[in-house]
């Protein structure tokens, strides 16, 4: 009797131990994959963190520190090519994202509401810009404004940069729109509202969060946009990236360091407005940027 | 407009989408005042038919007259009716105020009257407290009750309800049912209301239209329709109806298998019909049978409590069950009085046995 109770006895007192070690060695941060983190993220912005530092250097050098300065700032406030490219750049920006939202948004309304066989392959041709090669989409243009003799300039860097934004526009707002409840635009014209007082007072309001969502994207997207604008623009003022371009072609200045920096500042300002912008709507979480949720 | 012109006429309206009619050359008079429901199952119609009287969806065939004024074909801002989405269909940005205030702000109503209006409404309404609030920080019934608010203020002619207390659970329902019919008759408006409910639709109605299929199989007051069904559709559709099929022959109607019922001589149908006959559970009688009485015999299968009422299972032929209802008042209850597989006797007076060609 004794002989057989005893192995069941001690029994479970192994498995609980070996259960004890084995929690432990899950509990363990795997190394390896905080080591993959850390160098992915270190590849990633230790070249940008490098420009930063370097647009306080005091030297010319882009290779060796001498000290904390603004040189290369005051270089840049007085360069008035560079300041006038960044005022190109800037209109562009404003105008390709005023543009592009219009008509994206009334693309995704279109393309939600309109079930027809037509409707569904406009939806898919939209989506064509997305994967094109932007060098295919810069010389096409290019090759477009020559043959309709319009002489290159920022507006046609405009247009264009307006033509392949509104793809991303409707891409976010699509699914916003996909997903409102269509009695809401009903009942406001049930109430007296127009179609048209009915999208601009309860849908589009209803979109408003994401629609500045892509606004923010599209801003950020045209304002460093290069192969376009180098494509489509005239003599003019040329947009930053194309300047920045023509000038490295001539052995990088710091200045272009200042610039950058500058440039990075104001895309993780427009960032941090495009998480904001979910509070000032009184919603909880953040925003996808991408998805306008 | 004299007080016989109809606040809601439907003219031979159809409503065909490819090859199927969702609504089937509907007729239809709604007269003023009254607490009219359309009843059915899904897909029958009804809100077909509802969207047709508020513009939302355009008949293929027929009119749809207002108070006497033809609208067919004129969007919803310039009909004088209002809606009461089964989704509430609030303006989330908006405040309460300015959800209810939405109507009379586009039809340019002065500001001072816009807020005096509204905040009769929402005491109307029991939302005084929540004027502030937005319609995502409010509970279902209270949305409910922000939508009911929005139509209303309009003082439409028509008010239109689209199953507005499908989203509520059961006992908010009932407390919504009689709080509408009451407010129905305070304001005095039209309200064509939606359901498939037939509680609700007989709970609420003056007159209930009963559709199938695009059709409306029977039209009347509440009683007509649950008392007086006028095919099998409605029979089975208003509540338990027990159903069965026989034919009918010298007062009787012989049950395909098993015995003849009595149903009293009926003229109109004339000997070897088909016909279908209904008793309605509370019908049923199971003690203290009166003179005149038919009386039956069968099987006790089953006894189901539910609190105020008894179900019994009476099995009168083989694949005829009966359903009766009994009053669980101080009288012995029958379980007490038979266990199940015992042969009962139960009666009903012949008047209360439908007969259905």
């Amino acid at each position: 009797m004794t002989m057989v109770k005893l192995p069941a006895a001690t029994a479970p007192a192994r498995p609980a131990a070996t259960s004890r070690t084995r929690r432990g060695r899950a509990d363990r941060k795997p190394r390896i994959l905080i080591a993959v983190t850390a160098l992915f993220f270190a590849l990633l912005y230790l070249p940008i963190a490098v420009v930063a530092l370097y647009s306080f250097n005091s030297k010319k050098s882009l290779t060796v520190f001498g000290g904390f300065s603004l040189r290369w700032y005051r270089a840049f406030a007085h360069d008035d090519v560079i300041i006038a490219s960044l005022g190109t750049s800037l209109r562009i920006s404003l105008v390709a994202t005023a543009g592009s939202v219009v008509l994206g948004v009334a693309l995704a309304l279109g393309l939600v509401r309109c079930r027809t066989r037509l409707g569904s392959l406009a939806g898919l041709v939209m989506l064509v810009p997305l994967i094109t090669p932007e060098i295919v989409t810069g010389v096409a243009s290019m090759l477009l404004f020559k043959g309709l003799g319009i002489a290159l300039s920022t507006g046609t860097v405009m247009l264009a940069e307006i033509t392949f934004s509104i793809s991303y526009v409707t891409v976010i707002l699509r699914s916003r729109v996909a997903a409102l409840n269509p009695e809401v635009e009903e009942a406001a014209m049930d109430l007296g509202a127009t179609r048209w007082q009915a999208v601009r007072l309860v849908t589009l309001p209803a979109l408003l969060p994401a629609v500045l969502a892509s606004a923010v994207l599209i801003f950020a997207l045209v304002f460093d946009d290069f192969v376009l604008a180098y494509f489509t623009t005239g003599v003019d003022p040329q947009p930053l990236s194309v300047r920045i371009y023509s000038a490295i072609r001539f052995g990088v200045q710091p200045t272009i360091n200042a610039v950058g920096t500058l440039m990075l500042a104001g895309s993780i300002a427009l960032i941090a407005l495009a998480l904001f912008i979910p509070r000032l709507f009184g919603r909880r979480g953040g925003l996808d940027i991408l998805s306008g949720e | 407009m004299d007080a016989t012109t109809p606040a809601v006429r439907l003219d031979g309206v159809s409503k065909q989408f490819g090859d199927s009619y969702a609504v089937h050359h509907l007729d239809l008079d709604i007269d003023a005042g009254h607490f009219f429901s359309l009843l059915g199952p899904s897909g029958c119609g009804k809100t077909t038919s509802l969207r047709m009287i508020g513009g939302f969806t355009d008949p293929t065939e027929g009119s749809v007259v207002l108070s006497g004024e033809d609208v067919t074909g004129r969007p919803p801002n310039r009909r004088n009716v209002n809606t009461v989405f089964q989704s509430y269909a609030l303006f989330d940005h908006l405040s309460v105020t300015d959800n209810v205030g939405f109507g009379l702000k586009r039809k340019g109503v002065a500001k001072a009257e816009i807020r005096q209006r509204v905040g009769e409404m929402l005491e109307l309404v029991q939302l005084d407290g929540l004027a502030d609030r937005r319609p995502r920080t409010l509970s279902g019934g209270q949305r409910q009750r922000v939508a009911l608010a929005r139509a209303l203020v309009n003082r439409p002619a028509v008010l239109l309800l689209d199953e507005p207390l499908a989203a509520l659970d059961l006992k908010l329902r009932r407390q919504m049912q009689v709080e509408l019919k009451q407010i129905q008759r305070e304001v005095g408006i039209t309200f064509v209301f939606v359901t498939h409910d037939q509680d609700e639709a007989l709970t609420m109605s003056d007159r209930i239209a009963v559709m199938n299929e695009g059709r409306i199989e029977q039209c009347g007051t509440p009683e007509d329709i649950y008392e007086h069904p006028a095919s099998r559709f409605v029979a089975s559709f208003m509540g338990t109806s027990n159903l069965m099929s026989g034919t009918y022959r010298d007062g009787e109607v012989a049950l395909e298998q098993g015995p003849a019922l009595p149903v009293g001589t009926r003229s109109g149908i004339s000997d070897g019909t088909a016909v279908s006959v209904s008793v309605r559970p509370e019908k049923i009688w199971l003690s203290d049978f009166e003179p005149g009485m038919s009386k039956l015999r069968g099987q006790l299968r089953e006894t189901v409590y539910s609190g105020p009422t008894t179900t019994y299972l009476i099995e009168l032929a083989p694949g005829v069950t009966l359903s009766v209802l009994e009053q669980n008042t101080d009288r012995a209850r029958m379980e007490d009085r038979w266990s199940g597989g015992e042969t009962v006797e139960f009666g009903w007076r012949p008047e209360h046995c439908l007969v259905l060609a």
